[in-house]
């Protein structure tokens, strides 16, 4: 599975990254390179996952807000300063849906779906999109998280964990359970 | 419930996202939050200190009453309150200068210079820098009002540059009316009075006169006092640049330079002098003596006689016949017939000598020798004197013509050679006075080509010695401002300058050497087109603005070290749009105000 070049950082970019966090701890104007590279990506994030982009707009500054001001708090652990900031989105996202379920929305590409066929050595057709569609519904929210994180945005393991904040180890395993899962139902697909 | 499930929704826009974004919003956000939380927790330490100031002021109370009761002397307990107010105020004063006036090192201080004058006295205070300080008879007051009696102490400094005023902590930001402004100095001073540790003031109706040594010439400027209560400049007036002073000081200095002048400088070189020596008295005696040697030589070289020819008589004139023998002349000697003809030169001569038969008759030489001879004739008393000269005839005469043609012949080759010895005596002293002439020669050229090179190097050195005078001497060469000034402080000759309205940055400081980030304490801007110094504040977020197109240099103060970004550096940033500036650390032992001014490129 190839990784999204969008969540991949060099150690250069990461170094880089790191100078402009310690400017911003002392100076907040100074986190504006972060903001400005990150907005776009968080939007994304967030709005893929709901239906209304008022609200993933409005959303999107709270989560920087956020972190802005937790920022003095933020320790480097070897990912991306993206991988904090979506962590801070995840919790937005998870508080606003304890409150308000129906907000809750799956955005996905038909290259997304022919993906996760492809994954699970299954071939595509469009017919199966509906079926797909509900397959994928019946998952429980952490594990179409995962699916989201894997499939949809393919994420490299050791930056979902670091989103939901469990183990690289448990991500991937938590995955592998998750295309098991899957494999059974799409092999009902063929039926 | 199940999500609902979007396949293939439309994308929102770059453009759109775009339009949402704005960072100025989210800082304004932000500070507004850290506002209300701070006001939240300012609240909680409200009540807490009411609660405290409750206790204290109930301590207070009882501790009055104590003391009224123990001394009763209200005088002396409206005095010590008086003088605990005036201490509180004081030092509420010094604090709130020291907060506006911060010395960003101490490594980086300007020093005052300490003077003292006698102020029933007055007089002129001459600083290093050619500043003159004007003090009027009976100038200072006490705090009181009254006279000082004796010597007060003037403390005094200058700031005439950018790293001075850095250097200082003087912050040259001035508020006209709601519009901020930069000031650029043409020269700062800071004056102080005391006695014994003790402030004094200057007397109501009387003003010291500072004559301020200046680098700017000028007449742009204006004077304004730092009022540091009010924590801005006061403008004072407009400042004139005395530019006729500082000429006469030029010039006295450029004479100073020149009293030696060219030529006594070049007569003083050592080298010049061995050459002007050997020149004028070592060379010119050798050749002298080579001459005298020579000459002594040819003079040594033995000189022929010439031939004495022996003609026939001359008809007419009176010749004497002599017998006897011409021994002692060998010239005559090989004749028998010689006879002397009288020579017309003898006024004496009488025909009658020929009648006398004289007692005795000498032949001695004459006045030409081997030509002609005396002739002395005695008779008795009388003696007669006559030049005769030698004459044969006869075979005598030709046996005489022969001999003298053998002895011609003889002489011709004595004079031959002795002419040719000369030649050779000549040649040979030419010779040696040709290599000294050469050497003369190289010597005068060796003595031109020195005096010119000491010319040029003194020429130089006048030129250095100037430029150093007018750089040491700072400023005191180009202008002289004068201020008069009624109380002692902190005086400046400025212009103000609007901020600039370029590029506006959040800056980032790196290391050049660890890479590590720099968290600014505190930032200053120089502008050097414009000669600012720009205090970059906290509280406006470090923001920096610049023109692109002028020069600047970044000081970085951070924890006792100091960081500069160079013109070069910033210039590289700038360029490349960046708001990442490299800084290198003022090394250990380099950050002290010489090097500094070194490394500001000033």
């Amino acid at each position: 599975m190839s990784i999204n070049p969008h969540f991949h950082h060099t150690n250069e970019q990461i170094n880089e990254e790191l100078i402009i966090i310690e400017a911003a701890k002392q100076n907040p104007e100074r986190f504006g390179p972060l903001y400005n590279k990150y907005y776009k990506q968080i939007f994304n994030y967030l709005y893929q996952r709901m239906d209304d982009k008022d609200t993933a707009f409005d959303l999107t500054g709270q989560v920087f807000l956020k972190a802005l001001t937790n920022l003095p708090n933020y320790q480097f652990k070897g990912v991306p300063f993206a991988s904090w900031l979506y962590r801070i989105a995840h919790n937005e996202l998870m508080q606003m849906f304890r409150l308000q379920k129906d907000r809750r929305a799956i955005n996905a590409d038909i290259g997304d779906l022919k993906y996760i066929c492809e994954e699970h050595e299954e071939p595509f057709f469009e017919e199966y999109i509906p079926a797909i569609k509900k397959l994928l519904s019946e998952l429980d929210e952490e594990d179409m998280q995962m699916v989201e994180f894997r499939f949809f945005e393919k994420r490299p393991f050791k930056e979902i964990a670091e989103i939901l904040d469990i183990t690289e180890v448990n991500a991937k395993v938590r995955m592998y359970r998750i295309i098991e899962k899957l494999k059974k139902s799409m092999s009902k697909l063929k039926v | 419930m199940e999500p609902k499930f979007n396949i293939d929704r439309p994308k929102i826009s770059d453009e759109e996202i775009k339009k949402h974004q704005n960072f100025e919003q989210l800082v304004k956000q932000f500070k507004q939050q850290s506002l209300n939380k701070a006001r939240h927790d300012k609240s909680w330490w409200k009540s807490k200190k009411v609660r405290y100031s409750a206790v204290i002021a109930g301590i207070t109370v009882i501790c009055t009453i104590s003391y009224l009761t123990l001394f009763k002397n209200e005088t002396t307990q409206n005095k010590t309150h008086e003088t605990l107010i005036t201490q509180d105020t004081k030092k509420e004063n010094t604090n709130s200068k020291k907060n506006f006036i911060s010395e960003p090192s101490q490594k980086l201080k300007v020093n005052y210079t300490t003077y003292t004058i006698n102020n029933a006295k007055g007089g002129e205070i001459k600083h290093p820098t050619s500043s003159k300080i004007k003090v009027p008879k009976n100038s200072f007051v006490d705090k009181n009002g009254k006279d000082i009696i004796g010597d007060v102490t003037i403390e005094y400094r200058e700031f005439h540059d950018a790293a001075d005023i850095i250097a200082s902590g003087i912050p040259m930001n001035y508020d006209s009316a709601g519009t901020k402004y930069t000031l650029e100095s043409a020269g700062m001073f800071d004056i102080k009075g005391s006695q014994n540790g003790e402030p004094v003031y200057i007397k109501k109706d009387k003003t010291v006169e500072v004559q301020l040594a200046s680098a700017n010439s000028d007449d742009r400027f204006n004077q304004y006092y730092l009022d540091t209560v009010a924590k801005n400049w006061q403008y004072i007036q407009k400042d004139n640049a005395n530019t006729f002073l500082d000429n006469n000081h030029a010039k006295k200095e450029f004479d100073n330079n020149q009293k030696d002048g060219p030529d006594n400088f070049v007569k003083k070189s050592p080298k010049l002098q061995i050459l002007k020596n050997e020149i004028e008295v070592v060379i010119p005696k050798r050749i002298d003596s080579v001459k005298i040697v020579y000459t002594k030589k040819i003079d040594a070289v033995p000189k022929p006689k010439e031939p004495s020819k022996i003609s026939k008589p001359t008809p007419g004139r009176p010749t004497f016949k002599l017998d006897g023998s011409y021994s002692e002349f060998p010239e005559l000697a090989a004749f028998n017939d010689i006879i002397f003809e009288v020579g017309p030169e003898n006024n004496n001569y009488r025909k009658e000598m020929h009648e006398i038969t004289w007692s005795d008759v000498k032949v001695s030489e004459g006045p030409i020798k081997g030509k002609n001879y005396l002739l002395t004739l005695t008779y008795r008393k009388q003696i007669e004197k006559l030049i005769v000269y030698p004459v044969l005839s006869g075979n005598d005469l030709e046996k005489a013509e022969k001999k003298y043609q053998q002895k011609f012949k003889e002489y011709e080759g004595f004079v031959e050679k002795r002419n040719a010895e000369e030649k050779r005596l000549m040649a040979e002293m030419e010779a040696k006075q040709k290599v000294y002439m050469a050497n003369l020669k190289k010597k005068q050229d060796d003595y031109e080509k020195e005096r010119v090179k000491l010319l040029v190097a003194f020429k130089q050195n006048e030129q250095k010695q100037l430029e150093s005078s007018f750089n040491n001497m700072s400023m005191a060469t180009k202008a002289t401002r004068i201020f008069n000034i009624s109380s002692f402080g902190i005086y400046n000759s400025d212009s103000p300058h609007g901020q600039p309205s370029g590029k506006t940055v959040t800056p980032m400081f790196v290391s050049n050497e660890k890479g590590t980030l720099i968290n600014p304490d505190i930032i200053y801007m120089i502008d050097h087109k414009t000669k600012t110094v720009y205090n970059i504040a906290f509280n406006e977020g470090f923001k920096i603005t610049y023109e692109p197109q002028n020069d600047y240099t970044i000081c970085v103060f951070r924890q006792n070290k100091l960081y500069i970004c160079s013109k070069n550096m910033f210039k590289a940033t700038a360029n490349k749009n960046s708001d990442k500036f490299t800084v290198n650390e003022l090394a250990e032992g380099s950050d002290n105000l010489s090097e500094f001014k070194k490394a500001l490129e000033i």
